[in-house]
């Protein structure tokens, strides 16, 4: 059992810095074609989202977008606040409170 | 786009590293109970402390961490235990391909080094702090979420999570709140709106469709990748 489980925490610490480190230590070598710098330019635009929505709108492998789901409500705040340029702690600390106080509501 | 606008140039480095901390803080509360959480979590489910920190500053990952402890205690094959690891972790080549320019010039024992830190919430505030990415506010950031995450997990593998249910308190939400955040700052040409949609929409329906940790891969490259290749290079 011992063996095993540093056996795994190797393992994941293995392929992990394989998700991290080639391209870092590949893409920062030389100037990038125009191309590849439009395409490095548009992923933040679409890991964020890709990183938020779910965890709004999935729970537990179904959809929720009724208005009785607070983190619904969450990312209203949140829109309403980084739209108006609020800074990012005040940001999440009114979504958090916003998401704690329904969901201690509901 | 400049690769290195004048302005950067004069702030120093600490500075730069300060304000990607300072910037970073929002998320250190949630960073360290979900440490905590995490440290309870895999000593009740038989790991020793000394294996939890272990896991925690050699993988550094915490949704995949979060993953292979129930795999462990149920027994699964370590190495579908690492496989499932390395797709719960993808997406870190999107986010290293993104941050990479920023660090030209830095010594390659260093890229080595800096590597090992990228996470989610780094990577966010760096897109969305400056253009283009500072690697110095990068870095800030990442210590800021390290110091927070790696002080969480031994708390919490001697005194339990620290909050039975981090969700009572909305503690969950900080997550998708800065990504969210951090994109929508970001959003300026109708281009961009579109991307974001469309990679939002893309992102919910894989993860409805395939639950696990395909969904944010699938929906980077594709969206990203699309719109590439239809917006021309260079576009302001």
């Amino acid at each position: 059992m011992r063996t095993d489980v540093w056996l795994v925490i190797a393992g994941m610490a293995v392929v992990t810095y394989l998700t991290r480190a080639p391209l870092l230590l590949a893409l920062a070598r030389r100037p990038l074609p125009p191309r590849l710098r439009s395409w490095l330019r548009l992923i933040p635009l679409a890991v964020l989202p890709a990183l938020a929505l779910p965890l709004i709108l999935v729970d537990e492998g179904r959809l929720v977008a009724s208005p009785a789901h607070p983190p619904l409500w969450g990312a209203v705040v949140v829109f309403a606040l980084a739209g108006l340029r609020v800074n990012l702690l005040a940001t999440v600390a009114a979504a958090v409170a916003t998401v704690a106080a329904l969901r201690a509501l509901g | 786009m400049p690769v290195d606008p004048p302005a950067d140039s004069r702030t120093s480095a600490t500075r730069r590293a300060r304000d990607g901390f300072v910037a970073s803080l929002a998320l250190v509360p949630s960073v360290f109970v979900y440490g905590t959480v995490f440290g309870g979590l895999a000593v009740q489910a038989g790991l020793r402390p000394l294996e939890v920190w272990a896991m925690s500053l050699l993988v550094f990952a915490g949704a995949a961490q979060f993953v292979a402890v129930p795999m462990l205690e149920a027994g699964a094959s370590p190495l579908a235990i690492v496989l499932t690891t390395y797709v719960v972790n993808m997406r870190h080549y999107l986010m290293a391909a993104t941050l990479a320019p920023a660090f030209r010039g830095f010594p390659r024992a260093w890229l080595a080094l800096v590597a090992h830190w990228i996470n989610d919430e780094s990577f966010a505030v760096a897109v969305a702090r400056r253009h283009p990415v500072d690697p110095w506010v990068y870095l800030g950031s990442a210590a800021a979420v390290a110091g927070a995450f790696l002080g969480g997990v031994p708390v919490g593998t001697h005194l339990g999570g620290l909050v039975a249910d981090p969700a009572r308190w909305g503690l969950d939400f900080a997550f998708p709140a800065v990504f969210l955040a951090l994109g929508v700052v970001q959003l300026r040409a109708p281009t961009d709106w579109l991307v974001a949609v469309a990679s939002g929409a893309l992102a919910t329906a894989v993860a409805l469709m395939a639950p696990g940790h395909w969904h944010i891969v699938v929906a980077g490259v594709v969206v990203s990748g699309t719109a590439a290749l239809v917006v021309p290079p260079e576009a302001p």
